[in-house]
């Protein structure tokens, strides 16, 4: 799928059905080290993670190789916490994680004082990939959204 | 889930990973046209353009118009939809994520300078 291109402040998104890869990006307002922080403290990952824009109910990280962490919204959605396994932790510039059978890259490039953001998700097949995605297009609710993104990259819990 | 769904999208993305593919179907965009006049810009030759748009067809994204002469094709725009429709509301999701990190981050600084 050719990706979708709006502004340079605006979420990059590329699905790569053949590599079965999701791949986000977006230039951000901050310090690669600001911005590994905001991944990586869970005062701060709970102030964004939830796209509804309220605080997580929940928010666990225990930042090493191997340590696992959580992520719980507010309300109903919060049935269906995100959570997974740190795999690899290089701050400033890169976070690996897995969940939900899908292994996230954080990805971090200094432009100029700003943050290029990467975010990869790699499914294990095209089906994982689509089952992943279609989630949440099959209806709005906060829950099915949730697992999608559970699934995927980070977290949304 | 739907079971169909996996083939139907293996069938849309190999018709889409073709950029002369992708270049007629940005041409349908602007209106239907013969496959004469889809050979015009792309100097292949007629049988490689049907070919081309045989994959398109059975894809779901083109069909022929109802002037048997000329034998128009024209883009079937629900099929595009359902490729998009696919993925935006992910999409929206980490916008709307990334966008409350933008936020989160350039407070941060404001209380900094």
């Amino acid at each position: 799928m050719p990706p979708r291109t709006n502004s340079t402040t605006e979420v990059n998104l590329v699905v790569d059905r053949v590599a079965h890869k999701i791949t986000l990006t977006r230039d951000l307002a901050g310090s690669r080290e600001q911005v590994f922080e905001a991944w990586t403290r869970p005062e701060q990952v709970a102030v964004w993670w939830d796209p509804s824009g309220a605080p997580l109910a929940e928010c666990q990280i225990d930042l090493r190789p191997g340590g696992g962490f959580r992520f719980v919204n507010q309300g109903p959605s919060g049935a269906h916490p995100f959570s997974g396994v740190y795999r690899e932790i290089a701050p400033p510039i890169r976070l690996v994680f897995d969940a939900l059978g899908s292994l996230g890259t954080v990805l971090l490039e200094d432009v100029g004082g700003r943050t290029q953001l990467t975010v990869t998700i790699a499914c294990t097949s095209a089906e994982h990939l689509d089952q992943f995605l279609q989630m949440g297009v099959a209806d709005g609710t906060a829950q099915t959204l949730d697992n999608l993104v559970a699934f995927i990259a980070s977290k949304r819990g | 889930m739907n079971s169909d769904l996996t083939p139907r999208l293996d069938k849309a993305f190999a018709a889409l990973a073709d950029p002369t593919r992708r270049a007629i179907l940005s041409r349908l965009a602007i209106g239907e046209a013969t496959v004469s006049e889809l050979m015009a810009p792309f100097a292949l030759t007629q049988p490689t353009i049907s070919k081309h748009l045989k994959v398109l067809e059975e894809a779901g994204f083109i069909e022929r118009g109802r002037d048997a002469q000329r034998r128009p094709r024209k883009l079937v725009t629900p099929a595009l939809h359902d490729v998009a429709d696919w993925i935006e509301p992910f999409r929206r999701q980490w916008e709307t994520r990334l966008n409350n990190l933008d936020r989160h981050l350039a407070s941060l600084n404001k209380e900094t300078d």
